[in-house]
């Protein structure tokens, strides 16, 4: 990066492609993978989570990973974003709920109820 | 994820081998005593006489010196550890959410007290004083991995991931 | 698996296993081995894909189609429809629930509500290991604006308008600290970010490493602009393995895209940024031993000055500021000063983050403005404590910090009011304690902290806290002295004002805080031998009887009941209380709120089994304990309630003459008049009491004390001491109008009414008012009467103070409960009652740590009811009967006495129950007669002895335990209830079990006065 200039083109780049929240991809399920979410067995969620999406062949999925978003009793925490949609965040995701959560929510766009914390920003 | 340890053991002289090339590549640092003495614990699992008087001929500083900072850190160990290192988090949280009962859940299972390495030397235990997991007390870390929300029955199979 | 075109994921999970997902699978290979897609189409079993419900379930990839509920006839058509022909079979998709429940947005919920996020701006919600996503945030446009726009001294202007403080813990002016360094001389300076978060229960530094490491990069950099500095360090400790390794990348990742370096952004500002590694000492979190550290030397801190704005890190001069600190700078370059210092309060601006833990529902991160209120950050953001369970204190600020009790959670959190009550800020560590956090063991456990962790460069620290360590231990283990409390403030004292350095200065601060507030708890530990939340081992035999105010030897009836040796077992209850029946029914079994049968699945049913004992046996004769010889002392007791009987029950056991004088015709008390016959039946009282009469207590009632005879005239006749156990019988009214109607009546006059066999018509419409047993019972009585009940509360229910179960089982009988409500006023017109109701709202958290109820202004209401009863509290009544002895009484009517010891002013004069608890259990109402009891004997005889005493002493248990074997699988057994329409009149509404059930259940227990006693 040589200058100011440079850093702003990035940042609206980047920008632009955040604000459609999943960029080119259809599906982005991000997973809390701070200290605590990784405890609380973050690690062994986001490789199923990884597994799954290999598995299903789809290429339209992205996962990434976030830092701790502060609510540690509700870890393993994860947010599904769909193209265009608001977001929905996850609490206390094992292996399982994953399973549930991808196979419902981000295969078949229905939210799991019973894993909901929260929707929205 | 137990098993990103490296398997393959150097040799001894492999291993100074290692440990030089890192002090010569930091040699303009200042201070750098004690990244090279976790470095130095890092690849020999702890900090034996020979290794502290290698560490204070290539740095240049008296033994004495080095012998002085390895004491005064409780995390670096003179003695051997087991291939695991169990940590049961004291902290405050961890304290008040019975972290008390899960140092006694590890001690029933393995046999061994804090500071101590069961005979086959898979596991050692040792008490720290925060993890920073708090908001999942107890916790235990077991090397880099942290474990949260322990009970004693979860305690036996996480360890059993270990084994 | 990559020949195959298609992949069938079938759960074989347990659940779907039994719904016979197996069958599915016969069928599935054989149907395509027909269609010949063997080869073609893999079926992969899984593991429980946790739709259980929906079983048996499979996925069809690549398409992801999920099919529910699929019946082995269901097969062929998946075959021939999806995999030969590509069509989804639409009757097997799963289907939405109909009605989307409605979910709070994350605006609406109160975690994130009154959040205000500035430090953690990032966390959570960004990429940490994507220098991209933090550009995108803004990330490096405050160094970009700062580097090209402005003069170092313009930054340094802005960092101390903003009115950040050091959020590490001391609060130090970040501003200030720049300016001093930025003035220092020297032409190498530093940057030093202070990542070694050491106060156990803090993690908000490791959390913004964690989850965005830029932000402090970014930070660093632009404080090195301001006091031109080229070289930074981050001191992060070793524990914290993720925050370096994320740190580390994140550095590459900047040097890579020129942000660290030479020439940053092409201007001629340099700056370098190395992390150092911690290696486990807690005192490197202290200023100077963290630089001693970075230098590579033992971390042993230095007096100041000089201060490390002059000379710091290689003795130049250094800028060394927290992580938190540095993430809130690029907020505050990019938005201005002021909008930061419009946050907070006067001293303290902007936001702190804090880390609740502990005992707290909401465990996690937290930041919100600075003087927000201590409760609001533990009821509204944190909510509340678990387990319903009462909240004792918060531990702030780590070891140097304090502990604040919940009288003052009200105080708006700034570094100025936590300190004026003896707290610090600190790091912001929040830790929740509730009522089974001991606070004598956790000024020890700070101790032991401290001593472990103090460098040993200074004697107050090394030695001092040792000594206090050893005093805090030995109370711990019951061997304290009253002298010992002085000692340790002594030493507090001393070493706060001789320790070298912070960590030492402040080290005392658990030990005065929890002295300054919990002093009692100290004095119990030292005095009585007692720990009360069953912490501290030496003292405790079992938390169940631990938690016991009569210490009944609970594992010990249950273990006899477990081999059905109901005799045994009643006879280790009447050592220690004499009403087993009585309790059976209607205790709130403390016992049960301890047991450690939680910890597996829940408490063991207690209160059933002791009921079911109870009852197996006929006659207590032989049950009952030895009574010593009579030694020719009388001692006349007042009042015939649990606590009197008690009292009288134990001192005859000593050998003494007790006669119980009763002023109403019946003996009981509470027992007889107050708590109503469908939860207790008369004839069970009746049958303890004859029981006690039969060992030798006499009884004469319809004698009041004071009218019918004084305790002047008592004493004349030869007792020799006295013990007032007359209750509290005085009900409580509000000051409000009309309460003269004979329509309005109070819970406790209703209710020993009907004991009585009088007959009151209550009419449809009851409103009872209150929130307590007396309420509750009150309102189902009424209920009974045949009218239509509302109870009327003005907190919330999950505040009455009333059993949660007689709360529940009310609801279930059909009396409706309306929370935040209130009586204004009462009229009578035409036969019926005009209330007037008025809304309440909880506000601002009073001193028992609950919200005052507010009336909310003009929401009045008003009912016309036929009936009105007030149970608002009961309040002794004892003028009369005193007033000739110079007997001191409390402002509520109490009576004075010695920590509720049973000593009273008057020399000769003991008393114990309600009369000096106010309204409480019945068997906190024998836990007080047993120590009267044992104050009696002292003043009598002149000795005290505890072994002396019978009910002091445990008997072993003659019943095989083996404490290696597992603990019995099964979960608690509840009580079992009457059906709600079979709940009539006098009908007893629970029903004792049977041998079969109580064995069972007894079984659970876990023997915890087994292993203690093998363990020492």
């Amino acid at each position: 990066m040589k200058n100011l200039e440079e850093l702003k083109e990035i940042r609206e780049r980047v920008r632009k492609n955040l604000e459609m929240r999943t960029g080119d991809f259809a599906v982005k399920i991000v997973v809390c993978l701070g200290t605590c979410g990784i405890a609380a067995g973050a690690r062994q969620t986001m490789n199923r989570l990884a597994e799954l999406i290999a598995q299903s062949g789809r290429t339209d999925i992205i996962i990434t990973t976030t830092g701790c978003a502060g609510f540690c009793e509700q870890e393993p925490m994860i947010k599904v974003q769909e193209k265009g949609k608001e977001p929905v965040t996850y609490g206390k995701v094992d292996t399982k709920a994953a399973e549930e959560i991808f196979n419902q929510h981000v295969l078949n766009g229905q939210i799991v109820q019973k894993y909901l914390f929260t929707k929205g920003e | 994820m137990a098993t990103n340890i490296q398997e393959t053991e150097l040799t001894q002289e492999e291993k100074f081998q290692q440990l030089m090339k890192f002090i010569e590549s930091n040699r303009e640092k200042k201070g750098f005593l004690i990244p090279a003495l976790h470095k130095a614990q890092e690849i020999f699992g702890y900090l034996p006489a020979e290794v502290r008087e290698f560490v204070a001929e290539q740095m240049n500083i008296p033994v004495s010196t080095v012998m002085g900072v390895v004491t005064f850190y409780s995390f670096f160990r003179m003695n051997p550890v087991g291939k695991h290192n169990i940590t049961v988090c004291m902290g405050t949280a961890c304290y008040v959410r019975g972290a008390k009962k899960i140092v006694e859940a590890v001690e029933n299972t393995l046999g061994i007290k804090p500071g101590e390495t069961t005979e086959d030397r898979m596991f050692s235990l040792s008490i720290q004083r925060c993890l920073g997991a708090c908001g999942l007390a107890p916790a235990i870390m077991i090397d880099h991995e942290v474990h949260g929300r322990m009970t004693p029955q979860k305690l036996e199979q996480v360890l059993e991931l270990y084994k | 698996m990559d020949n195959y075109r298609a992949h069938i994921l079938l759960c074989y999970g347990g659940a779907c296993l039994s719904s016979g997902s197996d069958k599915v699978k016969v069928i599935l290979e054989s149907e395509l081995e027909q269609v010949e897609l063997h080869h073609e189409i893999d079926i992969i079993t899984t593991g429980c894909m946790g739709t259980c419900e929906l079983g048996p379930v499979m996925v069809i990839y690549p398409e992801g189609i999920f099919y529910q509920k699929v019946k082995p006839e269901d097969v062929p058509e998946i075959v021939q429809e999806h995999l030969l022909k590509g069509r989804v079979v639409k009757r097997l998709l799963y289907k939405k629930p109909e009605k989307e429940q409605l979910v709070a947005m994350f605006n609406d919920i109160d975690f994130f509500k009154l959040q205000k996020k500035i430090a953690l701006r990032n966390c959570g919600n960004i990429d940490p290991l994507n220098i991209e996503e933090y550009i995108a945030a803004d990330g490096y446009l405050a160094l970009g604006k700062v580097l090209t726009e402005m003069k170092p001294e313009e930054v340094i202007d802005i960092v101390k308008k903003s009115g950040l403080r050091g959020r590490g813990g001391a609060g130090f002016p970040t501003g200030l600290k720049w300016q001093f360094t930025a003035a220092a001389t020297g032409s190498q300076k530093y940057v030093l970010c202070n990542a070694d978060e050491g106060d156990p229960g803090a993690f908000m530094d490791r959390s913004i490493l964690e989850g965005d490491p830029h932000s402090v990069i970014e930070a660093m950099m632009i404080c090195g602009y301001a006091i031109s500095a080229d070289q930074g360090y981050v001191y992060v400790r070793a524990e914290y393995p993720l925050a370096v390794e994320r740190l580390s990348q994140a550095i590459e990742d900047a040097k890579k895209n020129g942000l660290l370096g030479k020439n940053i952004l092409s201007t001629n500002f340099n700056f370098n940024l190395e992390i150092r590694m911690g290696a486990g000492a807690f005192v490197c979190g202290e200023e100077t031993a963290l630089i001693h550290s970075i230098e590579g030397k033992r971390g042993e801190p230095r007096p100041k000055p000089p201060f490390p704005a002059q000379k710091g890190l290689f003795d130049c001069p250094t800028v060394l500021n927290n992580v938190e600190t540095f993430a809130n700078i690029p907020y505050i370059i990019l938005n201005g000063p002021a909008e930061f210092a419009s946050l907070g309060t006067e001293k303290s601006k902007g936001t702190k983050v804090f880390a609740l833990a502990g005992d707290i529902n909401n465990t996690g991160l937290i930041e919100v403005p600075m003087g927000i209120p201590l409760g609001t950050i533990i009821y509204d953001i944190g909510g509340g404590i678990p387990n319903n369970k009462k909240l004792k204190a918060v531990q702030i600020g780590g070891p140097s910090g304090g502990c604040i009790p919940i009288e003052h959670l009200n105080t708006k959190v700034d570094y100025e009011s936590l300190k004026e009550l003896g707290a610090i800020m600190g790091s912001g560590g929040l830790i929740v304690m509730d009522e089974d956090t001991c606070m004598v063991d956790i000024a020890r456990y700070f101790m032991e902290f401290i001593q472990e962790e103090s460098c040993g460069k200074c004697t107050p620290c090394r030695e001092g806290t040792r000594i206090m360590l050893n005093i805090l231990t030995k109370i711990c283990q019951g061997q304290g002295t009253m002298e010992d409390i002085d000692r340790l403030e002594q030493l507090a004292y001393d070493i706060k004002d001789t320790a070298l350095c912070g960590l030492g200065q402040t080290a005392p601060n658990p030990i005065l805080s929890t002295l300054r507030y919990f002093r009692d708890e100290y004095i119990e530990h030292i005095r009585d031998k007692k720990c009360r939340a069953g912490v501290c081992a030496d003292l405790i035999y079992a938390p169940c009887s631990n938690s016991c105010p009569a210490s009944v030897d609970v594992p010990a009836y249950l273990a006899y009941t477990k081999v059905g040796q109901y005799q045994r077992a009643l006879k280790a209850h009447l050592k220690t209380n004499p009403f087993p029946a009585v309790c059976g029914r209607v205790c709130p079994a403390f016992c049960e709120s301890r047991c450690r049968r939680r910890d597996i699945d829940a408490a063991v049913n207690i209160r059933a089994v002791k009921r079911f004992m109870a009852d197996q046996v006929e006659n207590y004769k032989d049950a009952y304990p030895d009574k010593k010889e009579f030694n020719g002392i009388r001692v006349a007791v007042i009042g015939a309630g649990p606590s009197g009987l008690s009292c009288a029950y134990f001192l005859t056991m000593l050998g003494y003459e007790v006669t119980v004088f009763e002023a109403l015709p019946k003996p009981g008390g509470m027992l007889t008049y107050a708590i109503p016959e469908y939860r207790l039946p008369k004839a069970i009282v009746n049958k303890e009491i004859a029981e006690l009469i039969k060992y030798g207590i006499k009884i004469k009632t319809n004698t009041k004390v004071g009218t019918d005879i004084t305790i002047n005239q008592l004493r004349q006749e030869g007792f020799q001491a006295f013990y007032l156990a007359a209750g509290a019988w005085d009900s409580v009214f509000p000051p409000i109008e009309g309460l003269g109607s004979s329509k309005v009546m109070s819970g406790l006059e209703f209710l020993s009414r009907i004991n009585n066999g009088d007959e009151i018509r209550v009419g449809k419409e009851v409103v009872v008012v209150g929130g307590g047993n007396t309420a509750i019972d009150a309102a189902r009585t009424a209920l009974r009467l045949g009218a239509k009940v509302s109870l009327v509360y003005r907190r919330t229910r999950s505040e009455m103070p009333a059993d949660m179960e007689e709360i529940r089982q009310a609801e279930e009988e059909g009396v409706t409960i309306c929370e935040l409500q209130n009586i204004k006023s009462v009229s009578e017109n035409n036969g019926k009652l005009d209330v007037e109701m008025i809304r309440m709202r909880l506000g601002e958290f009073d001193r028992t740590g609950r919200r005052r109820p507010d009336e909310i202004p003009s929401s009045s209401f008003s009912v016309k009811i036929d009936t009105l009863i007030l149970a608002l509290g009961q309040k002794p009544k004892i003028e009369e009967m005193v007033n000739s002895e110079s007997l001191l009484l409390n402002p509520d009517k109490t009576i004075k006495s010695d920590s509720n010891k049973g000593r009273t002013s008057v020399r000769d004069v003991f008393a114990g129950g309600d009369v000096v608890l106010g309204p409480a259990t019945v068997v906190e109402a024998i836990g007080s007669a047993q120590s009267a009891a044992e104050e009696i004997d002292c003043y009598l005889t002149g000795k005290k002895e505890e072994q002396y005493y019978p009910w002091r002493v445990k008997d072993p248990i003659e019943v095989p335990f083996d404490p290696e074997a597992e603990p019995v699988s099964w979960g608690r057994e509840e009580h079992y209830l009457i059906p709600v329409k079979e709940r009539k009149g006098k009908v007893e509404v629970e029903v004792t079990w049977n041998g079969k059930v109580a064995q069972k259940e007894s079984e659970r227990c876990l023997r915890c006065e087994f292993k203690e006693e093998e363990g020492l």
